[in-house]
């Protein structure tokens, strides 16, 4: 089941939320949906599933728009970022209404009760839920029907640590059983601990169709940072290879890149210079979104200074 | 996902869908008890209580006088199906699982209806059986076998679901329970007697067609004066639930959830 947007659109008045948005999530890895605020992520998850109609443009999900679907939650489960339960009812009593309408059988309901770790709360009503357990019920209910495609709007919103590892270790799992897995997210962090595909927009329109590792070669990020007493005989070392580029920020410490690692390290000792430090920095993948998003952020805060990473 | 499990949407699915929602909730329970329950004691009260000054009025309307309160409580279940649902956000979920949204629709007025009338026929008949306990030494005697008698309980009952079928509309329309029971009591409670002051004739025989004055030629065991003939109270109540309804699917399948 792949994911197909074509040109997407949706504008309120004069207010255009999503902007010719076109991109494709295919089956067996995690696609992260990365963000800003208010960069249109749920108006477009709403769109894939037809609930929100485009102002131009189509989605479709294994080639037919949702509502095309005999079986749509089969097909694609979903967990939207809004609420979409009663309050008022059992969680278990929630689960089988969506569960009736598919023909699904009450084993299935009680085993998307125990994935997710709601068995003993199932004859609760979600009034009395905590955002955490909101957010199992609504992956529960997203798992209903076995889906072939799992769209999830920030599913690690309000979980503890233990809830956000699950949700990863979850996402990974249905990727590798060759489900789609379309996931968003504000945060890069995040992302980048799960997802390996990234579909990045700001401001309604599509900023980066790419890979994790892509982006932080792109971004230029990555570095190897060294400290050595003798970084001038080092520079110069490395300095020879056309592909290296080295920067310092103090006498004794240099940025490279270009040469990893163990190329350095082997490097320096070849030559017998000592080095007090060498670690790769590859984990600045926030700062490439960060650049990659900063003109589209809706709401800047004036005081905040941009290199944080 | 490689399991050929035969999962799909049909009819009978989402009627069923909708069945179990409309009973897994307290507040269905609470108002189809409340309802019963105003129709049975006023019942009882007016049984129990009479003195043959309202010897004029019919019978079946006589006792069934708390329908006049049941109607309400009814309605308000009518808006809950539907605008419930958006309040609480289950609208997406419910269109998610049944995204053609017409079927959920149609699903929840006919469980609904099913409901309402079920259970306002059997209160009416007890209602009238446990009044009779009373009544039946003098002029109010009344069996059931009685000409009109059956039809008219059946008829209270019917007017009552229809009435709230355009609530349930007003709620799919409205989308927010308050505004819903506003425009309820506003347009088929209220409107009705502020036409009716108007001293035109024309406009005094177009509310007799209107819901609430419809639904009461239904509830009559002798033909009340000045009211439409109960099969023309019948279509006209029918032709008016259909038009909310219709109005309420058309907007579903166009509007954005």
């Amino acid at each position: 089941m792949t994911i197909r947007a074509h040109g997407l659109t949706k504008r309120y008045g004069d207010k255009t939320v999503v902007q010719d948005l076109t991109f494709t999530v295919n089956p067996g890895t995690v696609t992260g949906f990365l963000g800003p605020n208010g960069a249109g992520k749920s108006t477009t998850m709403r769109m894939l599933l037809g609930l929100d109609t485009p102002t131009a443009g189509h989605a479709t999900v294994g080639g037919r728009a949702y509502a095309a679907h005999t079986a749509p939650l089969r097909e694609v489960g979903a967990l939207l970022e809004a609420r979409s339960i009663h309050p008022g009812r059992t969680a278990f009593h929630h689960l089988m209404a969506l569960a009736h309408t598919h023909g699904v059988p009450r084993s299935r309901v009680d085993h998307v009760l125990a994935l997710t770790g709601l068995t003993d709360v199932a004859g609760k009503r979600v009034k009395g839920f905590s955002l955490g357990m909101g957010q199992r019920l609504g992956i529960a209910a997203a798992l209903i029907a076995d889906p072939a495609t799992v769209i999830l709007d920030e599913p690690v919103n309000g979980l503890d640590p233990e809830g956000v590892l699950w949700v990863r270790n979850l996402l990974k799992s249905l990727a590798a059983e060759g489900r789609t897995v379309l996931v968003s997210s504000h945060l890069m962090s995040e992302m980048a601990l799960t997802a390996d595909h990234l579909v990045i927009i700001g401001r309604g329109r599509l900023l980066a169709d790419t890979t994790v590792a892509d982006l932080v070669r792109e971004s230029g990020a990555a570095y190897v940072k060294v400290v050595t007493p003798e970084a001038v005989r080092l520079r110069e070392l490395l300095s020879g290879d056309p592909g290296v580029e080295v920067t310092g920020e103090s006498p004794d410490t240099l940025h490279i890149r270009g040469a990893d690692a163990p190329q350095i390290g082997r490097t320096a000792a070849t030559h017998g210079i000592p080095l007090f430090e060498l670690t790769p920095r590859t984990a600045s993948l926030e700062q490439a979104f960060m650049d990659l998003t900063h003109d589209s952020v809706e709401y800047q805060a004036t005081a905040m200074t941009g290199a944080a990473a | 996902m490689t399991t050929a499990v035969p999962y799909r949407v049909t009819t009978p699915r989402v009627l069923r869908s909708e069945w179990h929602k409309f009973w897994t909730l307290r507040s269905t329970w609470i108002t189809l008890a409340v309802a019963s329950a105003l129709v049975l004691a006023v019942g009882i009260t007016m049984g129990s209580t009479y003195d043959g000054d309202d010897s004029e009025i019919d019978t079946v309307v006589f006792v069934l006088l708390g329908t006049q309160l049941s109607q309400l409580c009814v309605a308000v279940l009518g808006i809950l199906v539907t605008a419930g649902e958006y309040s609480t956000g289950m609208i997406r979920a419910s269109l998610t699982a049944v995204p053609r949204r017409v079927p959920v629709l149609w699903s929840k007025a006919g469980v609904f209806a099913a409901v309402a009338f079920a259970l306002g026929f059997l209160t009416n008949v007890i209602t009238f059986l446990v009044a009779q306990i009373w009544l039946s030494d003098g002029d109010k005697a009344t069996s059931l076998t009685d000409p009109g008698v059956l039809g008219a309980l059946a008829g209270n009952a019917a007017g009552i679901t229809l009435m709230s079928l355009i609530a349930l509309g007003l709620g799919a329309l409205l989308r927010s329970v308050p505004a819903a029971i506003g425009a309820f009591v506003g347009a088929a409670l209220i409107l009705p007697e502020i036409l009716g002051m108007l001293p035109y004739d024309a406009v005094d025989s177009a509310v007799n067609h209107f819901p609430t004055q419809s639904a009461a030629s239904l509830g009559s065991a002798t033909h009340l004066v000045g009211a439409v003939s109960p099969a023309m109270g019948l279509l006209s109540l029918t032709l008016w639930a259909a038009a909310v309804l219709t109005a309420a699917a058309l907007l579903l399948r166009r509007r954005d959830v």
